[in-house]
This record gives structure tokens, C-alpha cells and sequence, in this order.
């Protein structure tokens, strides 16, 4: 559904990269993370791939078409939601989505059955203006599904929203990627990237560091340590001890043996826990 | 073609509920009735003579032909009524003849006119012995009107710039291009979208203010087409404007910038001495005012029209070719 090649971008020709020969492919079906601090190149490399920056170099193929060419009837294919919510404050929610909904040339949905979708059943008639910035986040991420897009673009789509709705949003973009829309994830948040994500590329400094499942990243990077609490002397002691090196496994089973153990957890390592041990860097 | 139409309606939707575009598509309106309503002020230039009413009716009746009389029952009134702001010249009898009573900073036409009259009267003369013959150019249309009326068709332009750099703005503040650009709508859809607003408004508003202002028999066609052609300068500094401004306070104060040009072609094309008419052919409103000048008028004819038409035309696609880029880049 994409693929970039060689990809590189420079905003003011200064030989200054904001992203340096990347690529990558995203399979059709596929839902693919793209993880990396703030100016780490993400929102360049989406840009070019929504066609809102103007490609370079490289080469690059979004659901069957040339970004080089402009073609505007790949949008009719493609979704996008994107951090900022941008509706029209003048505008009740219904006449946001039932505006958008004219501008493309395929089946689009009921403008109320995604307003109730995202949880703002009720508010339909209400302007956008009127909106918190969280009503207005959801109002984006639903019209980004107006046209039943094959390809989902989606950035930081939780970012602003309570656990709740933030859970929803979840829910929704399994369901969709369930029934076979391809989704471009961008975030720095690994738990959402964790939760949802097929694979998951890590870009630094405009360079895509590693891509790989997060199942596959925890087993290669994971150290696979076991923490254990117990009493020693009236006093709670806690280890953390790896579960694959022989002196640590000795110590587990001798306290298991000689002391009272209160809890005794596997420990797997998170996406930014590896993120941090492969770049060196954080996410923030 | 139809999503251009669709942007056109939100962009209606949206005015209509901002007070702001509401007063500027009405503004024009608004001139133009007031332009209407003192156009009999304008077009009155007979000399006021206010008499006592027991003069004898035939000296009323005479000088009522000549000027517009105003008939008071006692000196201390028509004193009273001279004194006032407005240039009126009193007639008492006074012996065997009249007594003129003027304020004393009339024009001195006023003084000469109503002497005149008098002598006229006094010798028994009517304008029927004059062996002057008339020759009538049958021009029926008072020229300060005119100018007014062709200086609010400039400024209704200038305001369709400023109703579409206010439209740009709602759309950059609101961040809602990006929204657009992902979107099966082209750049030149959206861009011909959003001038579609300002420019039917100002087409409206000129038609409704010429009518208002009386000039029903001219030729609509050639006002039509001047007016659209002027209108595509309008709407490229509208959009510049929008695209460089951070709120709409700043894209009007940028638009007012167009009021240089409009007023500077305004006065250069009623001031200036032939010989230096050509300093003002680089304006497009030079040749927009000439060719609404000549329509108003109606001494228009095609030939002139189209090269009015032409100019502007020229001159402004040219301005385009040097701005669409920069347009280009900002809805980008």
C-alpha cells in the first residue's frame, strides 16, 4: 500500500536532511508505526507521503500512485487525522463532515453515525467553535473516515483525549484495520504504537533506525527479567534477576528455597525502554 | 466544478454567521442609498430667493420661473431665513424698485443672478426674447453623482479583496487547508472556491447599488464585464493578503493598501491635464474608472469598452503570473 525508497527531504535546500534516505513498505492491511521524538522526521516523512509536502527525491508509492505526479483522486483512497484538529469553528459538526463529504468522489459515510461513533451523539448541531480541544480532536479523527479511506493516516490520534475516549479511538482503529484498511500510524507514544501496530519503524534524526514487530523488538532487545520480593531479616528486599543467565537463575531458585517470597514478576521490556536502549535517546 | 460550488456554500454558510463579512457585503448597499438620497442635493443648482408673499403675484410668478422661491409673511422671517446656513438671496420691495438682502458669504453668483432677475423683470424681458439658440449634448446625468457612484463600484471591488483575504484567514487560523489539500479538490478548484464568495458579492452589490442609485438604462453587459475583469486584482491581493496575515485585523489593514491605487487612478483620471493622463495607464482602476466613467455616462461604445477590458486584463493577469507562485507556495 506504500512504498518509499531513497526517500530524503530538505525544507530549505541548505543540504540540511529533515529525513535522510529512508525506506520502507507498508503492506496492504497493515497497521505501521512510526515512532521517533519530536523533529525526528515523522511529520516530513507523512507530509510527503499525504502529498501536503512536495517529494524530492526518491521514490514513493501511496495506494497505487506516484507521489511525484499530482494526482488528487488518490485522496479519495486515502484518510487522514492529523494532531492539530482542524474543523470549522463556524460550523456545527454535522455541517464540518457533510461539507467534507462533497469534496470526494466515493460513497462517504452518514455524517451522525461517525459524530456518534466518536462519542459526540447529541452535539451534532453544536459548532465547532463551542467544542473543547478534545471534541475537536475527535470531530478530525471522524472526518478522517468520512470516505472509508484503504489508507489511514494517522497522527498522534489519542494525543489530548481522556483514558476513556482515548480508548474508544483504540477500539476504533482496531475495528477498521480488522477489516482491512491499511493504517500509517505517527506517534511518540509507544504504548499506543504497542497496542496497535503490526511493525513498528523507529526514526532518529530523520534516519529510520530499526523496523520490526513489537513482539520480535521485546524479544531481541527484552532481557527477560524476573522480579522478586521477599523477607530477609524482617526486611522487604526486592531483586531484579535475569532469567536466562545461570548464576541469576541459582539465585531465584535459592530464594525461592531459603526465604518467604512475597511476589515474583517477569518483566518485559517496553517499546521505549528498547527505543532508548537502540538510539540512545528518549521520546520526548 | 461541483466542489467549487460547495466551497462557495460553506464559505456563505460561514458568513452569514460573521458580523464582520455580513457589514461588508452590506456596506456598499448601504453608500449607495446614501448616494441616492442625496443625489437630489446634488442635482439642485437653482439660486433660492425667498420674498414676502404680498409682493404682487405676477413678480412671484416671474421669479418662480427663473429660481426657486420661498414666500415669508414678514421682513423680521425672511431675515431670519437668510441668516441660515444654506445660500439664499432675499428680494423686498424698496421704493419704485427691490432691495437684494444677501448673508454676505454667498457666492456672488447668487447676488448677480437675483439682480438680474430683477432687471429682467423691471424691463419686461422673458427668456423668450433672447435670440440665443440652445444646442443640447443631452447629457442627463449629474457628474458628482457619477464619480460617487463609480467610486463605490471601485471600493466594492476593494471590499471583495478583503472578504476573501478575511475568508484565507478563517482557513489558515483554523488550520483547515491542510484539511482541503487531502482532499480530491485542486489547488485551482479551492482557489477559484474561495474567491467565488467575494467576487459574486461584489457583482451583486454593484448591481443593486447602481439601481438604487438610478442608472437603470445603462448597458449592463459592459458594466458586468469590467467589473468581473477589475475584480481578479481584488482577488489576488485578497489572497496574498490572507496567506501572509495572522489575523484578519492585519489582512485589512493589508487590503486598505489597494486604496492607494483606486484613489491615486480616481483623482490622476479627473485631475490630471490630458498630456499627463498617461503617468495613471499603468493602474488597472485607471482604465476600470474610465471605462464605468464612459458606461454611467452612456457615451460607452464597445470598441472602448473591450480596450478598457483588455488593459485591465493584462495588467492584472500580469500581477497574477508574479503572485500565483507565492499563492501557490502559501496554500501548500
Amino acid at each position: 500500500m506504500i512504498s518509499v525508497k531513497n526517500l530524503s527531504h530538505s525544507y530549505n535546500n541548505d543540504g540540511i536532511l529533515a529525513i535522510n534516505n529512508i525506506s520502507f513498505d507498508v503492506a496492504k492491511g497493515e497497521t505501521f508505526g512510526f515512532l521517533g521524538p519530536s523533529g525526528s522526521g515523522k511529520s516530513t516523512t507523512q507530509g510527503i507521503l499525504t502529498g501536503l509536502l512536495k517529494q524530492q527525491t526518491g521514490k514513493v508509492s501511496v495506494a497505487g500512485y506516484d507521489t511525484m505526479k499530482v494526482q488528487n483522486e488518490r485522496f479519495n483512497k486515502i484518510g487522514v487525522s492529523f494532531e492539530q484538529s482542524n474543523v470549522y469553528s463556524k460550523l456545527t459538526a454535522r455541517e464540518n463532515l457533510k461539507f467534507y463529504a462533497k469534496l470526494f468522489d466515493v460513497p462517504t459515510r452518514d455524517p451522525d453515525e461517525l459524530i456518534r461513533l466518536v462519542g459526540l451523539e447529541g452535539k451534532e448541531k453544536v459548532r465547532a467553535g463551542e467544542f473543547s480541544k478534545g471534541m475537536k480532536h475527535r470531530l478530525t479523527f471522524a472526518r478522517s473516515m468520512i470516505n472509508n479511506p484503504e489508507l489511514w493516516f494517522l497522527d498522534e490520534p489519542t494525543t489530548g483525549l481522556d483514558p476513556t475516549i482515548a480508548a474508544t479511538i483504540k477500539d476504533i482503529i482496531r475495528e477498521r484495520t480488522a477489516s482491512g484498511t491499511t493504517c500509517f500510524l505517527t506517534t511518540h507514544n509507544m504504548y499506543i504504537a504497542d497496542e496497535l501496530c503490526d511493525r513498528v519503524a523507529f526514526i532518529i534524526d530523520g534516519e529510520i533506525v530499526l523496523i520490526d514487530t513489537p513482539k520480535k523488538l521485546k524479544l531481541q532487545y527484552g532481557q527477560k527479567l524476573a522480579e522478586i520480593e521477599y523477607f530477609k531479616d524482617g526486611k522487604l528486599i526486592t531483586e531484579t534477576l535475569k532469567t536466562i543467565d545461570n548464576a541469576d537463575k541459582s539465585r531465584i531458585a535459592d530464594i525461592i528455597k531459603n526465604y518467604d517470597v512475597q511476589t515474583m514478576h517477569t518483566k518485559e521490556a517496553t517499546l521505549e525502554e528498547i527505543f532508548i536502549q537502540v538510539t540512545g535517546r528518549g521520546l520526548a | 466544478m461541483s466542489k467549487v460550488f460547495d466551497i462557495f456554500k460553506r464559505d456563505v454558510l460561514s458568513s452569514t454567521r460573521n458580523t464582520l463579512a455580513i457589514y461588508m457585503i452590506i456596506v456598499p448597499i448601504i453608500l449607495a442609498v446614501v448616494i441616492a438620497l442625496s443625489a437630489q442635493g446634488l442635482n439642485d443648482t437653482a439660486v433660492k430667493v425667498a420674498m414676502l408673499e404680498d409682493d404682487t403675484p405676477e413678480h412671484i410668478e416671474f421669479m418662480r420661473k427663473y429660481a426657486k422661491v420661498e414666500l415669508f409673511n414678514s421682513v423680521n422671517e425672511l431675515e431670519r431665513r437668510i441668516m441660515k446656513r444654506d445660500e439664499i438671496a432675499g428680494l423686498l420691495p424698496k421704493g419704485d424698485g427691490y432691495e437684494i438682502i444677501v448673508q454676505g458669504n454667498e457666492p456672488e453668483m447668487i447676488e448677480v443672478y437675483t439682480k438680474t432677475l430683477s432687471a429682467l423683470y423691471e424691463l419686461g424681458v422673458s427668456k423668450e426674447d433672447s435670440r440665443s439658440e440652445i444646442y443640447n449634448f443631452n447629457r442627463h446625468v449629474p457628474p458628482v453623482k457619477k464619480m460617487l457612484v463609480i467610486m463605490l463600484i471601485s471600493i466594492t471591488i476593494m471590499l471583495a479583496g478583503m472578504l476573501i483575504s478575511f475568508g484565507i484567514v478563517e482557513e489558515k487560523t483554523e488550520n483547515t487547508i491542510n484539511a482541503i489539500n487531502v482532499t480530491p479538490v485542486s489547488q485551482n478548484g479551492f482557489i477559484i472556491g474561495k474567491s467565488a464568495l467575494g467576487g459574486t458579492a461584489a457583482m451583486a452589490s454593484i448591481v443593486i447599488s447602481i439601481i438604487i442609485t438610478g442608472f437603470y438604462d445603462i448597458n449592463w453587459l459592459m458594466i458586468i464585464l469590467v467589473g468581473v475583469s477589475s475584480l481578479i486584482l481584488s482577488v489576488l491581493i485578497g489572497f496574498l493578503q490572507g496567506l501572509n496575515s495572522k489575523d484578519v485585523m492585519e489582512a485589512s489593514t493589508g487590503v486598505k493598501v489597494l486604496l492607494l491605487p483606486i484613489a491615486g487612478s480616481i483623482a490622476g483620471y479627473e485631475l490630471l491635464a490630458d498630456k499627463w493622463q498617461w503617468t495613471m495607464y499603468w493602474s488597472p482602476f485607471y482604465w476600470a474608472y474610465k471605462a464605468n466613467d464612459m458606461i454611467l455616462s452612456k457615451t460607452a461604445d464597445w470598441p472602448t469598452v473591450l480596450l478598457c477590458t483588455g488593459l485591465v486584463l493584462v495588467i492584472s493577469l500580469t500581477a497574477y503570473l508574479v503572485m500565483m507562485p507565492k499563492i501557490r507556495k502559501g496554500l501548500s
